[in-house]
């Protein structure tokens, strides 16, 4: 059972090396992200950011420090898959959708290996298409979606297994100003609806200044940790 | 979305892959059916020159290239009557003679009229043929329907001309596709008086048939007595290397088509990785993405196994029609080989998708999911 008044993510002096130490992406990076806070990790390209989101999603792992999870240290964690499929959600610039299949279809592989039946999958698909403005879409691939359409089906596949967390690495990097505003809106929804913690990396001032708090680093190392608006 | 539906959606979606990595299964089952029937069959129409004689055992000279070659002598075959354990023993003369385009390797045998009981021949026409008559010849329905002849006919058999005096029934299709003749003159036409290709023994119901058959080979130790199909090889060394160039070309077609299977699975891997990482991140476990790749692999094997029988059908009707072949190719279609084929089908794919489908697991999310 989650403690309600514990953050969600805390990171205690995360390192992340590459090229056996020659790189140094992360250096003592600690942060704490609070439940259904909507955070934005900003810098310029290069500074950390996204290893940081990657090391939050268990994508990769830290070479120093620790990160903890809804009271999970991540290291210590075995199921990191099981993680990735329940406790949050991923969110890529390039959306990263399946072109082969269709919306409905893209959601329901990321629901493989849960314990819906296929016909609740199917619902929860439509469901969720609906809640994202793309059930008029059910049917259609992602190639024949605009930009922000798909950036919304891929918002839609990172919340299909009703994760806690919502991890976001430049949702709007390739999106035109009318989109980012529609997914921005899609992200508050999700998180006043759902409670969704999200955490967001951007380089963008303007949609990092729609969250709740905005981090800020810069090589590697976090410079600013901002003060929530909620 | 089932795993199943999954696997046949990526499939569909890159045809030109999946057909080209099932016609490389495809082409390595067709060869192993292919191997598979002419092997069989020309086993089964060697052993059943031996299953003709109804014996209990037969006696070749050990250790020739061709069971044809076998070459006993009246006195061999004195030796092996006088053991008191033996019924009967008969003699015979196997010659092939070249009939006509159809019939290139037309059979001929030569054993003396009262033996023709013993040896399982039933008259189903006509008369049986006269033990010194030089021009009667008996012909099995089979050859002689083939060849619209009945009892009266005249057959000109390797130049010289036959009246066909009955026509006989072994129960076995190689026999019954035969000539038989008294043994004599054909010996002497043959130019090999006294000589008989093998001898086929009957036993006293009472005695143990393996110890005669070591007493025989004790005693003649150029002679070898085959009772079993395992026994064929020691007196036809070509069906041990017919044998042997079965497995020997069975064993690289899976190669071949393992190869053929990685080259494509593996191309697809890495033209896919990104899809892979995708898949990781958002919680596929790595037995997920094997049962993935793997399921593609074997639906794609099982239809470049029933593309590579059918294949293998036309590859043996091929064959069949080699004039080489003719009249010694009986092509028999048997489940083992059509189990083999699916064997090596899935053999293949294995083999084929092992390598990829491991890649494709032990590859990390972050490193597929920047995959470009």
């Amino acid at each position: 059972m989650s403690d309600l008044a514990q953050p969600m993510i805390e990171v205690f002096d995360v390192a992340k090396d590459y090229d056996h130490g020659t790189i140094r992406a992360l250096d003592g990076v600690s942060l704490t992200v609070d439940r259904g806070e909507f955070v934005a990790v900003t810098g310029r390209s290069g500074c950390g950011k996204s290893t940081l989101l990657h090391l939050l999603a268990a994508l990769d792992r830290p070479s120093r420090g620790r990160i903890v999870v809804d009271g999970r240290d991540l290291v210590q964690r075995g199921d990191l898959d099981e993680f990735r499929r329940r406790e949050i959600g991923l969110v890529f610039q390039l959306h990263h959708l399946l072109a082969h299949l269709d919306a409905t279809e893209n959601l329901e592989v990321a629901m493989m290996g849960t314990h819906r039946r296929r016909a609740e999958k199917r619902v929860r698909a439509l469901e969720l298409l609906d809640a994202v403005d793309l059930g008029a879409r059910a049917t259609m691939r992602p190639p024949r979606l605009s930009g922000g359409e798909r950036q919304r089906l891929a918002i839609a596949r990172a919340l299909v297994n009703e994760p806690g967390i919502l991890l976001a690495d430049e949702p709007t990097g390739a999106l035109d100003t009318r989109s980012i505003d529609s997914v921005l809106a899609l992200f508050r929804r999700i998180r006043d609806e759902r409670g969704t913690t999200i955490v967001l990396v951007t380089h963008d001032p303007t949609v990092s200044a729609a969250t709740d708090r905005i981090v800020e680093m810069r090589d590697g190392r976090i410079v600013d940790r901002g003060v929530s608006t909620a | 979305m089932t795993m199943f539906s999954l696997v046949v959606k990526n499939l569909l979606t890159r045809r030109a892959r999946s057909i080209l990595t099932a016609s490389a299964v495809a082409i390595g089952v067709m060869t192993v059916v292919a191997l598979g029937v002419l092997t069989f069959s020309l086993r089964e129409t060697a052993i059943s020159i031996l299953r003709t004689g109804k014996a209990d055992f037969t006696v070749a000279q050990e250790g020739v290239s061709d069971l044809l070659y076998s070459a006993l002598d009246v006195g061999d075959l004195q030796r092996i009557s006088a053991h008191p354990e033996v019924e009967s023993a008969i003699g015979v003369l196997v010659a092939t003679v070249d009939l006509d385009d159809e019939h290139p390797l037309f059979l001929e045998l030569g054993l003396e009229p009262e033996g023709l009981e013993e040896f399982g021949v039933r008259v189903v026409d006509g008369r049986r043929y006269a033990a010194d008559a030089e021009n009667e010849v008996m012909l099995g329905y089979r050859i002689a329907a083939d060849l619209d002849k009945g009892v009266g006919d005249s057959i000109d058999i390797d130049d010289s001309a036959f009246e066909v005096v009955g026509l006989f029934a072994t129960g076995q299709v190689f026999g019954d596709s035969a000539a038989m003749m008294p043994l004599r003159p054909l010996q002497a036409r043959e130019r090999k008086p006294g000589a008989l290709t093998l001898a086929f023994v009957r036993v006293d119901p009472s005695a143990d048939i393996e110890s005669l058959r070591t007493a025989i080979e004790d005693e003649s130790p150029q002679l070898a007595t085959v009772r079993t199909e395992s026994d064929f090889g020691r007196v036809d060394r070509n069906l041990a290397l017919l044998n042997a160039a079965n497995f020997g070309g069975s064993i690289l077609a899976l190669l071949i088509g393992a190869v053929g299977v990685m080259n494509t699975t593996l191309l697809s891997f890495f033209e896919r990785t990104r899809e892979f990482g995708v898949l990781r991140a958002i919680g596929w476990s790595r037995r997920r993405l094997l049962v993935l790749v793997v399921g593609e692999a074997l639906i794609v094997s099982l239809f470049g196994a029933g593309a590579g029988v059918g294949l293998g059908f036309a590859a043996v009707a091929f064959l069949e029609r080699l004039p080489d072949l003719l009249g010694v190719f009986r092509p028999e279609f048997t489940s083992a080989v059509f189990g083999r084929a699916l064997g090596f089908a899935f053999g293949m794919t294995f083999l084929g998708a092992l390598y990829p489908a491991l890649r494709a697991v032990r590859l990390l999310p972050i490193e597929a999911v920047r995959h470009e």
